[in-house]
């Protein structure tokens, strides 16, 4: 498969290793010279030394035969460009642009780009995550937060402990989905008790999930002074 | 008419001056507040202190109700962003962006956003009074 990668910082240089890796044919577009040349003396992928926002430029890439195309310069004007060249131009598959102030996530919707990833907003959530990570934690995201699959871990604080999936009050974009315990996978059901030590998965969503860490957190409000 | 100049360097300053006098509502839009010193103590327009293309300052800046939008930075990209966003977004009636690299035209076209090239602009009127076009 035939990928163009636009902007040779940190995230272009590790997106290229690990795409060659899985043996993908990848051309790295890089204005800066000297980038362009510490790149070529670690790698022996194709590296085009010029402005990602020219027409010839990704012409030269090979942008006429590749399937994604992936922007991820630290400039969002010029990762939008690049998106709109790809899709308006030449009809790429699928092209994916880095936004590096969260405030324009909106702008890059509307205006048609929608395989974004805001690079400054994951960074900002996984440390939050951290944070939290004793009392319960985001596993995985699906379709940007929509979806969301929650692990909560069951100490002697948690408002639940003991409790029968039952007796619950549970908000309503949430379902429990399973319960492991000492490894083995328990399928909740009415009358599950919750035990110490288990691990609850819930799935929900993303603006769910600040209640049902206020449900679960006995008397703590540490976590909601942050959140506002 | 109510045009929005986004950029006061030495051509947005000028052309919202200009067009000032003539009596339209202008309102420029620049990152940098130091650049608004360009218009002089005349300009009786809006100027508006912001990143161009956030929607929160286009719409300080009126772009609700704006007849033209004028995109004149340095910085292709950032025209063609802003050029988007005001034909895209808000719908406003007509934008004209300024093209700084000739190699852009064609970005700019594929958007099918309506462009002055000063530079080409600047070497017609050179070349014609070299060849005496103009007299």
């Amino acid at each position: 498969m035939k990928s163009i990668i636009i902007g040779g910082g940190k995230v272009g240089y590790n997106l290229l290793k690990l795409l060659k890796e899985r043996g993908y044919d990848v051309t790295l577009v890089e204005r800066n010279e000297d980038v362009c040349k510490k790149i070529a003396e670690d790698t022996d992928a194709d590296i085009i030394c010029g402005d990602g926002t020219d027409i010839s430029v990704l012409q030269d890439a090979g942008i006429l035969r590749a399937d994604i195309i992936a922007s991820v310069t630290g400039n969002d004007e010029e990762n939008l460009v690049v998106c709109q060249i790809a899709k308006k131009g030449f009809h790429i598959r699928k092209s994916i642009a880095r936004i590096n102030n969260p405030k324009n996530i909106e702008t890059f919707k509307l205006l048609g780009v929608d395989q974004t990833v805001c690079s400054t907003a994951v960074i900002a959530s996984l440390i939050e995550y951290e944070f939290d990570r004793d009392v319960c934690r985001i596993v995985q995201t699906f379709d940007r937060g929509a979806m969301i699959l929650v692990e909560v871990q069951v100490n002697e604080t948690n408002r639940w402990l003991n409790s029968f999936v039952k007796d619950l009050t549970l908000p309503p974009q949430c379902t429990l989905a399973s319960i492991l315990r000492n490894e083995t996978v328990i399928f909740p059901r009415g009358d599950t008790q919750i035990l110490l030590n288990d691990n609850i998965h819930i799935i929900t969503n993303q603006s769910i999930f600040p209640e049902i860490k206020k449900l679960i957190q006995n008397g703590d409000t540490r976590h909601e002074k942050r959140k506002k | 008419m109510y045009i929005i100049i986004v950029g006061c360097g030495r051509l947005g300053s000028a052309l919202s001056m200009e067009l000032s006098d003539a009596g339209h509502n202008i309102s420029v839009v620049d990152r940098d507040s130091k650049k608004f010193e360009l218009l002089g103590s005349g300009f009786n327009g809006l100027s508006v202190k912001g990143i161009e293309y956030d929607n929160k300052v286009l719409e300080e800046a009126g772009i609700d109700h704006a007849d033209y939008l004028l995109s004149l930075t340095p910085d292709d990209n950032l025209n063609i962003m802003v050029s988007l966003i005001a034909k895209e977004c808000f719908s406003v009636p007509r934008v004209i962006s300024r093209v700084n690299e000739f190699s852009k035209q064609r970005v700019y076209e594929l958007m099918e956003i309506e462009t002055i090239n000063p530079t080409e602009l600047i070497s017609y009127l050179i070349k014609s009074k070299i060849e005496g076009i103009q007299k």
